[in-house]
């Protein structure tokens, strides 16, 4: 070499290098994206009409969802708690099974929110229950009121 | 304004705006005090904006004691007490009712706010970060101080007065914890305000030191200790009072307390590469900055009903303004941000990549990835609605999907760092320091197999804990044994030993949650008087049914015999909140698992009641993990005793 060593910048001190923590960082958001894309769509639930379902059913084959609209038909055994019903929204009506504890709100043209999935034979199996009911409560009386009504019940 | 000063508007009202404009008029005096304090490098100023933050804080502490007055008293003419106060409520739902509604929460987030600064106030160094600490924590004042004297005011005075107010959402006068958590809950996401005062404060001087940092870490965990405590109380409160059986549910406001806990956690262990190694300084503002910001984005989810919840209580403006405010911050955040980022520097040589740094920094990555994870779980509904007009929730296995293994990796990360040393360990002495933990893993799961555990999540759990534990003792016995004694250590370093007590309370609660999460069962059953049941093995016998009247509403209660122990279930209705049964559940709380038994619907006429009864094992471990972890927290703020150890100066003891 021929130059002095006075002409020599200072050794830098080494910066630490970003790239183990990049890789990294990367390493875990590819992982958990593959868990977001291959779940988060599976875990979404969606609120629907009767006559949404009907109109979409394939796409809801299978997945947990939140149901909406009117009793029709209650039988409800209170030894063995099984609950059978129709839900309906003027459009279309579906069948609905339950079993658990019934409160006594749930009634005869009565709105309510189910929680469950079909099976293939078109049948509601729901594992939660909402009835709506407060002060206010009126029977739904269009589609409409009864998609703000599944806005509403949590 | 007008009506403000008639005499139409009640005394108590008046009384509480004037203190709510008084903390105005002196919040904005004191901002502009604080930055001409650092602007012109003026003591006097700074002295000044000290003040005003007495003068603020003795403002909204009248505004607090007024309204709490006005509550007491049934003074209907106070806006507030008119909408969500009633004459018949119990004193302690009276008390509480300040912070159970929109207006008075706000209030009391000033408060403390207010209290907080207060507190920093008479602790602040004299140092060139004083009057931007200050300045900062007046902008945070400004902000709430604004909204509750402006948009939000519990004291606008009423166009009519009504005979007896609306009384309090029902929900809210159920258990005695929901006194607790939301105050709770408030000193933790208002503590973060102050380590972020002092983030925007050496940004602002640029002396990004260590100091801010050494400074801040106390009130960090100040402020992370209420966040646990509240967290894990709130769930307590909703095994108590919800009747599931269940504390946790992934609802969009337990994920908007979740995430600054997750990334104050984050916070509490990088600021210590900071101070030991000074490292990762950018790092550690921009964690503060999206902690503190995180609080806001949670009170605005809370606030603005945007995603559907439990605690969602109002629409209105008031959303719309905090997300306003967490756009400040952020953008704010990030420009100072970005502006000193060139100072920014890390000294030193960088950490290999088997050391304690590395540990901790993993662990930061892994929090914040589980942060942000809860965002995107919570906000997604509000995306995918935003996109095509669908309504949607994202359900709980979503999140189970990568909270299981995050938690997990946490759990094995949280053993490896107390025992790797700073800077480098060499690879065959982490070996032979992972010996014993490691056995002792690896025999928590032989064991747990053993015992027919199969469930991999709970199976590691168990062996995660055992190597945590197993860790800690050898660590913390080795010590003793160097230093002769155990309470010799904790006086020593408080902090080291707080710290391994969190720990061991975390593991504590881990347990708690996979046994209870993992192996909860129920089963539902229509009980009719005096005929004994089979439920889940046990004999249940309903006893009686009866029906107790109070003046805020009417309690079910029914007495159910399970092999031969009584229990007293209730369903509660409350004047306000129509015909909604509010289950109180009976819980006789065991060390292996708790009975829960808790009434769905019954008929005292008939003489009939369905109950279920709910089995999660460890589930009081959670509640035992969090005590654990709040006393360790508490240690950690113990003050070293090492002059304990020290002959004391014959001189000393009279100067004392």
């Amino acid at each position: 070499m021929t130059t002095s060593p006075t002409m020599l910048p200072q050794a830098r001190r080494r910066r630490r290098s970003p790239l183990p923590v990049l890789l990294g960082g990367a390493a875990l958001l590819l992982l958990l994206g593959f868990i977001v894309f291959g779940n988060l769509s599976r875990s979404l639930e969606y609120f629907v009409t009767p006559t949404e379902y009907k109109a979409q059913s394939e796409q809801y084959v299978g997945r947990t969802i939140r149901l909406g609209g009117l009793v029709r038909g209650a039988k409800y055994d209170r030894q063995s708690l099984k609950l059978n019903f129709t839900v309906t929204d003027y459009g279309a009506s579906y069948p609905v099974q339950y079993q658990g504890a019934v409160s006594d709100l749930f009634k005869e043209n009565q709105g309510v929110v189910v929680r469950g999935a079909f099976t293939p034979a078109g049948v509601f199996v729901a594992n939660e229950l909402l009835v709506k009911h407060s002060e206010e409560y009126r029977v739904p009386t269009s589609q409409a009121d009864i998609k703000s009504m599944l806005k509403d019940t949590k | 304004m007008l009506n403000l000063l008639s005499f139409q508007a009640s005394a108590l009202g008046t009384l509480g705006e004037i203190g709510l404009l008084g903390a105005l008029l002196f919040t904005l005096v004191g901002l502009w005090l604080a930055v001409m304090g650092g602007v012109r490098h003026d003591p006097r100023a700074t002295e000044g904006a000290r003040r005003s933050v007495w003068a603020v804080f003795g403002f909204l502490t009248l505004s607090v004691l007024v309204l709490e007055v006005a509550l007491l008293r049934d003074d209907f003419s106070v806006r507030y007490v008119a909408a969500h106060s009633m004459r018949v409520s119990p004193t302690w739902v009276k008390v509480t009712t300040l912070w159970a509604a929109l207006e008075g929460s706000i209030l009391l987030w000033a408060w403390i706010l207010s209290l907080y600064a207060f507190v920093l106030s008479l602790t602040l160094r004299r140092d060139a970060l004083r009057p931007w600490a200050l300045g900062a924590m007046f902008v945070s004042l400004l902000f709430f101080v604004g909204v509750v004297a402006g948009i939000a005011s519990p004291f606008t005075p009423l166009a009519q007065v009504p005979s007896d107010g609306a009384g309090p959402n029902p929900a809210l006068q159920n258990h005695w914890m929901m006194a607790v958590h939301p105050v709770l809950l408030y000193l933790g996401f208002v503590g973060l305000s102050v380590p972020f005062a002092y983030a925007v404060a050496a940004l602002v001087t640029g002396r990004l030191s260590e100091h801010w940092i050494a400074v801040t870490r106390r009130w960090t965990l100040t402020a992370w200790l209420f966040l646990t405590a509240a967290i894990v109380a709130g769930g307590w409160w909703s095994y108590e009072t919800l009747g599931w059986g269940g504390y946790w549910a992934w609802d969009p406001v337990e994920n908007a307390s979740f995430i600054p806990w997750l990334l104050t956690t984050a916070f509490l262990h990088s600021l210590q590469i900071q101070e030991r190694r000074r490292q990762l300084k950018a790092w550690n503002i921009w964690l503060i900055v999206l902690a503190y910001s995180s609080t806001v984005l949670g009170t605005f989810l809370n606030r603005s009903g945007i995603v559907q919840s439990v605690h969602a209580f109002s629409n209105g403006p008031v959303g719309a303004v905090f997300l306003g405010f967490l756009a400040f911050l952020l953008v704010a955040g990030i420009a100072l941000a970005a502006w000193r980022s060139p100072y920014l520097r890390d000294e030193g040589e960088p950490s290999a990549v088997l050391s304690r740094e590395s540990a901790f920094l993993t662990g930061n990555w892994l929090f914040l990835v589980f942060s942000a994870m809860v965002l995107l779980g919570t906000l997604f509904p509000v995306l995918v609605e935003a996109a095509t007009g669908k309504k949607t929730s994202v359900g709980a296995p979503f999140f189970d999907a990568f909270a299981i293994p995050l938690g997990l990796a946490l759990l094995f990360l949280m053993g490896v760092g107390p025992l790797l040393p700073w800077r480098r360990a060499a690879g065959e002495r982490l070996l032979m320091a992972l010996r014993v933990p490691g056995g002792a893993g690896v025999l928590a799961l032989l064991v747990g197999l053993l015992f027919g555990l199969r469930s991999p999540g709970v199976l590691l759990t168990v062996a995660l804990a055992a190597y945590n534990i197993a860790g800690l003792a050898v660590l913390t016995g080795r010590a003793a044994r160097e230093r002769g004694s155990f309470p010799a250590l904790l006086r020593e370093q408080p902090r080291r030993y707080g710290a391994y007590t969190a720990h061991a309370g975390l593991v504590v609660l881990a347990l708690g949650v996979a046994f209870s999460g993992a192996f909860k069962s129920s089963a539902e059953v229509t009980l009719t008087r005096g005929q004994p049941m089979q439920l889940m093995g046990h004999t249940a016998v309903l006893q009686g049914l009866e029906r107790r009247e109070y003046a805020y509403g009417s309690s079910a209660i029914a007495t159910v015999t399970l092999d031969g122990q009584t229990y007293t279930p209730r369903s509660n209705l409350y004047v306000q909140g129509g015909n909604t049964l509010y289950p109180t559940p009976a819980v006789r709380y065991g060390v292996f698992g708790d009975t829960y038994l808790v009434t769905t619907n019954l008929d005292p006429k008939n003489g009939w009641a369905s109950v279920r009864l709910i089995s999660s094992p460890l589930v009081s471990w959670i509640w035992v993990g969090m005590l654990i972890i709040v006393a360790g927290a508490g240690l950690t703020l113990v003050q070293p005793r090492l002059a304990a150890r020290r002959p004391v100066p014959a001189g000393a003891v009279a100067a004392d």
